[in-house]
């Protein structure tokens, strides 16, 4: 799914309840309704969007917020085809939520090599409060990023940690990969200009 | 309701000094319906059903509008005399979609978090706590889903894996009467009645002790069933128990429990699911033309099949593509999942829905937005191409710019302010309530529930008497065209012709030669307010 009016799409995939929602309103709106507005699981996938500016780049990044419901994987693809970065999100006191990390990275690499992962973990707070409800450890987290080659933040929507962080991170990696295929665009363009000189008679 | 008085049974050719019913033309009668109107109460039969589910389901409505719109673009783009619409050759478009199809069946997964099928002893005594407990007992209505294994898949009170045993004896008692090449249909015990409906590989049940009579049950389990479609499609069902018998489905319905129990709750309170017709919200026929026309200049897009706009459970107004109609009964789930779902108000979304009338083997996307601040103002782009998210939300935006422009979202925003109207205005003193339904377009118009039925307990009453009344002048083999009903509190009169069906309650004194005339003023209030009251142009793409 394209718009010409979005940069970069970023796609949200994770268990249900993993706190996928929590973080694209924290990051888009700034607040955090989970201590006053019970669990709505999401129906589908919601979208929204954000410009931000890097390093003089103004760009913007189309985030598609996904169900973490079972009955949506197969129909996934439609909303992660043509993505530039995907957040995998798990609850660090949730075990099986981290175990489905695995089933993500298969779908990605299979379909959307293009496609750069972020590992995200989610309610730090409640890990920080409590570490006794910690449920994935963090050097098997990391273990995991590192065999995805995948960048690993530890995130709260309640205290709104990392979260700029995070897209910052994806928006950089972004701009930093696009200049860099412009860079070799124009070098494309340049040899072959110089190639067509070379080859005009009446120059 | 205690069945006081005698109900007796009218003719149309009654005597005229006790009044004279005039079947005039229905109000909201059009020939150019925006619904599907059928009689799906009459004709919902356990013999209609079992012959239906020899019948391979109906495919392939997706498909045929994907290779319509495919064949336009041929048809503009190079051979304009020469297409034949109805050829069985395959086009490009109609492959995508086949193959698209198949990336959207949802297959079981193959992992180790099954539901073990034996029961061990702890879980029976969890299960006594839900079964044995009083106040579940004490339910009005309950209703279950469980497959054709027996496994429990829903309940609507109490956790359904608390009730292992008790949908066990349901499956037993289902497959004991099967074994006898017979099915079993519905039990009475005391002040229960027990309906059963068997699909594919599900059984639902339903028990209640209130008002609703079986065929009004099944009925409600018909819902359900689709309900059930509408979030897998039945392709999908079909081929997960095909390939396992014994998948726990709940894994795949998980997030889907708000919609049975807003759906059932829905049942007990709209009439709209009783009568499969729609309410609309009350407009002045052209601001209704001009969100209809805002919709067709702003989202003439090739794959799209129906736009909507809805509003506290009424339809404000439908375009749909040329050929295809919406069934008032995928309309109500169109309907149960706006009203389940709070997440939509958060952002912009893009779901599949299936529409089991309309298609039951595949899924529509819906684009669906709200067009207010308030939140109540929705709109749905449904769509068969489903990488269209973004054309539809440009569309949006252009939707909401002419609504605003024309002032036709501050006039529905006044509407719902306004709320419906008052039985009052009518004119009529003894009326207290109505329902009135315009069969050729599947909608029908109601007052607001005011006194003596403000109060919860009151309005279930008021509920009850309208499932009896319905009950009474469909019962098979003895249909009644009138029926005037002397209750306790309230008379009831119901009234069915060709062309719609009324049912009214007035004051308990009320004479029958007072009550006719009064219907039949009530039918002229209604043709003189039909413009406002219903859909009667059917507006397309
Ligand atoms: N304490 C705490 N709770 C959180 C945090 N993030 C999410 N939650 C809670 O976790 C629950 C699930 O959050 P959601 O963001 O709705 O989960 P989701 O991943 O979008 O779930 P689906 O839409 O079903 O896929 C909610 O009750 C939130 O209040 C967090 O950072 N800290
Ligand atoms: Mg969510």
């Amino acid at each position: 799914m394209a718009s010409n009016k979005v940069d970069a799409k970023v796609v949200l995939l994770g268990k249900s309840y993993a706190g996928k929602t929590c973080l694209v309103e924290r990051y888009l709106k700034d607040r955090f309704l989970g201590e006053t507005v019970p669990y709505q699981n999401t129906i589908g996938a919601a979208y929204g969007a954000k410009t931000v500016n890097i390093d003089g780049h103004s760009i913007v990044i189309g985030i598609w917020d996904t169900a973490g419901s079972e009955r949506y994987e197969a129909m996934s693809r439609i909303y992660y085809r043509g993505a530039k970065a995907a957040i995998l999100c798990f609850d660090l006191t949730d075990k099986s939520s981290f175990d489905r990390i695995r089933f993500w990275i298969g779908e990605l690499h299979q379909h959307e090599e293009n496609c750069k992962i972020y590992l995200c973990a989610t309610k730090c707070d409640l890990v920080e409060e409590n570490p006794e409800r910690r449920a994935v450890q963090d050097s098997v987290a990391k273990a995991l990023a590192k065999d995805c080659m995948a960048n690993i933040y530890e995130t709260s929507s309640k205290t709104g940690k990392n979260i700029d962080e995070l897209f910052e991170k994806i928006a950089e990696d972004y701009v930093k990969e696009k200049v860099a295929a412009d860079e070799l665009e124009q070098e494309a363009i340049r040899i072959a200009e110089i190639g067509r000189k070379a080859h005009c008679p009446c120059s | 309701m205690a069945a006081h008085g005698e109900a007796d049974q009218l003719g149309t050719t009654s005597d005229s000094d006790q009044g004279e019913l005039n079947e005039t033309d229905a109000p909201g009668k059009s020939e150019d319906a925006i619904l599907f109107a059928s009689d799906d109460f009459d004709n919902l039969t356990y013999e209609g059903l079992a012959e239906e589910a020899q019948k391979p389901v109906q495919k392939g409505t997706i498909h045929a509008i994907v290779r319509q719109s495919s064949n336009d673009v041929d048809s503009r783009s190079n051979t304009p005399n020469n297409i034949d619409h109805d050829s069985s050759e395959v086009s490009a478009g109609e492959e995508s979609v086949e193959e698209t199809a198949e990336q959207a069946q949802i297959t079981p997964r193959a992992d180790n978090t099954e539901v073990p099928d034996t029961v061990d002893a702890s879980r029976i005594e969890i299960e006594e706590e839900d079964a044995y407990n009083p106040e579940w007992k004490n339910q009005k209505k309950h209703v279950f889903i469980l497959s054709a294994s027996g496994k429990p898949i829903y309940s609507r009170h109490g956790k359904e894996d608390k009730l292992v045993t008790i949908m066990g004896v349901m499956q037993a008692l289902v497959s004991f009467v099967q074994d006898a090449k017979d099915q079993l249909r519905s039990i009475v015990a005391g002040q229960h009645k027990f309906v059963f409906l068997v699909r594919d590989h599900l059984i639902l049940v339903g028990v209640t002790r209130g008002m609703d009579s079986t065929q009004q049950m099944l009925l409600q389990l018909m819902y359900v069933y689709n309900q059930v479609i509408s979030v897998l499609t039945h392709s999908s069902l079909n081929k997960i128990f095909k390939q396992r018998r014994n998948y726990d489905l709940r894994r795949l319905l998980t997030g889907a429990e708000k919609f049975f129990d807003n759906l059932l709750n829905l049942m007990d309170t709209e009439p709209g699911l009783l009568l499969t017709a729609v309410r609309c919200l009350p407009l002045d026929s052209s601001v209704r033309e001009i969100i209809a026309q805002s919709i067709v200049q702003n989202a003439k897009l090739k794959d799209l099949v129906f736009a909507l706009i809805i509003v506290k459970n009424q339809l404000v107004t439908l375009v749909r593509m040329k050929k295809y109609y919406l069934h008032p009964m995928d309309l109500h789930l169109i309907i149960n999942l706006v009203n389940a779902s709070e997440s939509f108000k958060d952002a912009e979304s893009w779901t599949p829905i299936c529409l089991p009338k309309f298609d039951a083997s595949g899924f529509v996307q819906a684009h669906v937005s709200y067009l207010d601040n308030d939140c109540e103002v929705c709109l749905l782009l449904l769509s068969v191409d489903r990488d269209s998210f973004f054309i539809l939300s440009e569309a949006k935006d252009k939707i909401k710019a002419r609504l605003i422009r024309y002032n036709a979202l501050q006039a529905i925003n006044a509407s719902i302010k306004r709320t419906s109207y008052s039985t009052q205005q009518c004119g009529i003193p003894d009326l207290r309530h109505f329902l009135y339904k315009a069969r050729s377009t599947a909608q029908y118009t109601s007052p607001e529930l005011e006194a003596p039925y403000t109060e919860p307990a009151e309005q279930e009453r008021l509920f009850g008497m309208y499932l009896y009344l319905h009950h009474r002048i469909h019962t098979s083999g003895r249909p009644l065209k009138i029926l005037f009903h002397v209750g306790e509190y309230e008379t009831l009169l119901g009234w069915v012709t060709q062309g719609f069906e009324l049912y009214a309650v007035f004051g308990p004194l009320i004479t029958k030669t007072s009550a006719i005339h009064a219907v039949n003023k009530l039918l002229r209030w209604i043709k003189r307010e039909e413009d406002r009251l219903f859909i009667l142009n059917s507006v397309t793409f």
